[in-house]
């Protein structure tokens, strides 16, 4: 059996010393099988970037050790370099340049002959929808034409494994789905990709399993549909006024375990399913207390984060489609 | 990494960099305009001291004189951007975009000192064309006009080595800027804007052991005498020297930032 395209067991990467040392990643096991979608989610801050940095070998492992494509990272990063693709939130793209000026050199740098570069470089500017802007300065693109040309810089190569670092934040909607389709039909042609997101709905809708990591740990792995099934019951969300706030969660408590929220909401998981929030809504009313606004939502990743972590993934909702 | 593709990423990456200063005309023009300004508030200034008699054996006008010094001017603030974009590369991740590929490291430093070079070659022949329309003659020749070139494209090594190694130690493009004013402060301490028999003092002891009042004599040289072999000991192999001793500062900067990854 072949060597799966990532592998990271105990990957640690810690910056600075002594009392100042910040854990950034710490421990990090796990294993992306062949032609998968594999999403990394977690908030800010979380340990995301740099796993990615320390997989496409742009910092050094602290200890523990990763292969990619079959190679080390630590000790084999020009085969690692050569045989994956890298999109980079913060990697910029010359704005001096114009977008086939930028292919050109990206293929130079992976030493594609001349022709071939050409025609790979027209492939791709027509697949990401630049043939038209193709010889404009990438300085005046979009956010979204700039992230279609930094995916077709890091294919130029036709890697087998390929790094997307939070694709699409900052993107509007309709770009983010064009990048989703992209993604899809990427994998589809036998990519292994792995992708950073803070987007939940983005996890959800494109990964085939997905790893939850918040404080340089993962604290959750596997497929959306069973870590969602394994929290199990429905979170109901209530609004409430301030004063009201500690009575109404002496009630919740009767229904299931609270759970985290964002600040003003209260919530609970309702052992008993949909079917109680007549109950709830009964029993709040007979307490005097005044629900401003109710909300039930069957379980999600921002509930299997909150379920692992106790906080919720702040500020990780995408933009209504 | 074969030594072809090595040349091949510094040849793409010194086209890159000239292409980005060609780009933005507002950061090319200094290096172009002040030297010349210079020069003209110089031979307007010390135009008269030309007059004197053992002047003419410095060179013919204050003009002619005045040459040399425009060059290495013109070559320092050329070299000086050119790092200043290398920082700008680490600053806003072009740097990091060329690490998770593939590329000859070396390559790296080699391209943005290539594209300094190109424009120091560029810039003198232009200055030299400038100054010809205004009565200017190179005395040497046309292998001082090559002593010439050469002589400014070996100084942009030796210059552009020391800022790009700053740059990559820093990753500032201010440090890089604000560092420009020591490497002028070397300028005004040389003979390249003043002849050094002229100077009294301190001011002729630092001239004297300022390299760079060698080199730009030697290049004064081509201007102003007839060919000599002195004149490219002098405003060749003492850049050439630097060079070897700042790329290898670059080098050890690079070395260095990357193994602290």
């Amino acid at each position: 059996m072949s060597t799966p395209p990532i592998v990271a067991e105990g990957l640690v990467r810690h910056f600075g010393s002594g009392d100042k040392v910040v854990k950034a990643v710490d421990g990090v096991d796990l294993i992306v099988n062949d032609g998968e979608i594999f999403g990394f989610l977690g908030p800010n801050g979380a340990g995301k970037s740099t796993t990615v940095r320390v997989l496409t070998t742009l910092l050094k492992p602290t200890a523990g050790r990763a292969t990619v494509a079959g190679y080390d990272v630590a000790t084999q990063a020009d085969q690692v370099r050569r045989s994956i693709g890298v999109a980079l939130q913060d990697a910029a793209i010359d704005p001096l340049m114009t977008g086939r000026e930028l292919l050109a050199l990206q293929s130079v740098l992976y030493g594609l002959p001349k022709a071939r570069a050409t025609n790979r470089s027209d492939e791709l500017l027509e697949r990401v929808g630049l043939t038209a802007a193709a010889d404009r300065r990438v300085g005046t693109y979009s956010g979204g034409m700039r992230r279609r040309l930094d995916l077709a810089l890091s294919l130029v190569h036709e890697p087998s494994v390929l790094f997307l670092d939070e694709p699409t934040t900052g993107l509007d909607p309709m770009s983010r789905l064009t990048l989703w389709e992209e993604v899809r039909r990427l994998n589809r042609e036998g990519t292994t990709v792995l992708l950073t997101t803070q987007y939940l709905e983005e996890a959800d809708q494109l990964a085939d399993r997905v790893a939850i990591i918040d404080h340089g740990h993962i604290v959750r792995q596997g497929v959306p549909r069973d870590l969602k099934a394994a929290v199990g019951a429905p979170t109901l969300l209530i609004d409430v006024a301030e004063t009201q706030s500690s009575a109404a969660r002496n009630v919740l408590t009767r229904f299931g375990d609270l759970r985290p929220t964002s600040e003003g909401t209260l919530g609970v998981g309702l052992r008993d399913g949909a079917s109680a929030v007549a109950a709830v809504i009964r029993a709040l009313d007979d307490e005097g207390i005044h629900v401003r606004h109710l909300e039930l939502n069957e379980p999600s990743l921002d509930d299997v984060f909150a379920e692992a972590t106790g906080h919720r993934l702040e500020g990780a909702e995408a933009p209504k489609q | 990494m074969t030594l072809a593709l090595a040349t091949r990423h510094t040849a793409w990456l010194t086209y890159r960099s000239v292409l980005g200063r060609l780009r933005q005309p507002a950061a090319l023009t200094p290096s172009f305009v002040f030297p010349l300004f210079f020069a003209a508030l110089g031979s307007a200034s010390f135009s008269r001291i030309a007059e004197r008699p053992d002047f003419q054996e410095i060179a013919s006008s204050f003009l002619n004189y005045a040459v040399a010094g425009a060059v290495a001017q013109g070559v320092l603030f050329a070299s000086t951007s050119a790092a200043g974009d290398l920082a700008t590369d680490i600053e806003q991740g072009f740097f990091e975009r060329l690490l998770a590929s593939p590329v000859s490291r070396t390559s790296i430093l080699l391209g943005r000192l290539g594209s300094a070079m190109v424009v120091a070659v560029v810039q003198v022949t232009v200055f030299l064309g400038i100054f010809m329309a205004f009565g200017a003659r190179i005395e040497s020749g046309p292998i001082g006009f090559i002593g010439l070139v050469g002589s400014g494209a070996l100084l942009s090594l030796a210059i552009g080595g020391l800022m790009s190694g700053m740059a990559i130690r820093s990753g500032s493009p201010e440090v890089v800027q604000g560092s420009f004013p020591l490497v002028f402060a070397l300028m005004f301490l040389s003979s390249a804007f003043f002849p050094r028999r002229y100077m009294t003092g301190w001011y002729r002891t630092v001239a004297d052991w300022n390299p760079l009042s060698h080199i730009v004599e030697g290049m004064q040289g081509f201007m102003n005498q007839p060919l000599a072999a002195d004149m490219f000991w002098r405003s060749w192999l003492i850049p050439l020297g630097l060079a070897i001793v700042s790329i290898a500062f670059g080098l050890r900067a690079l070395s260095k930032r990357l193994a602290a990854l």
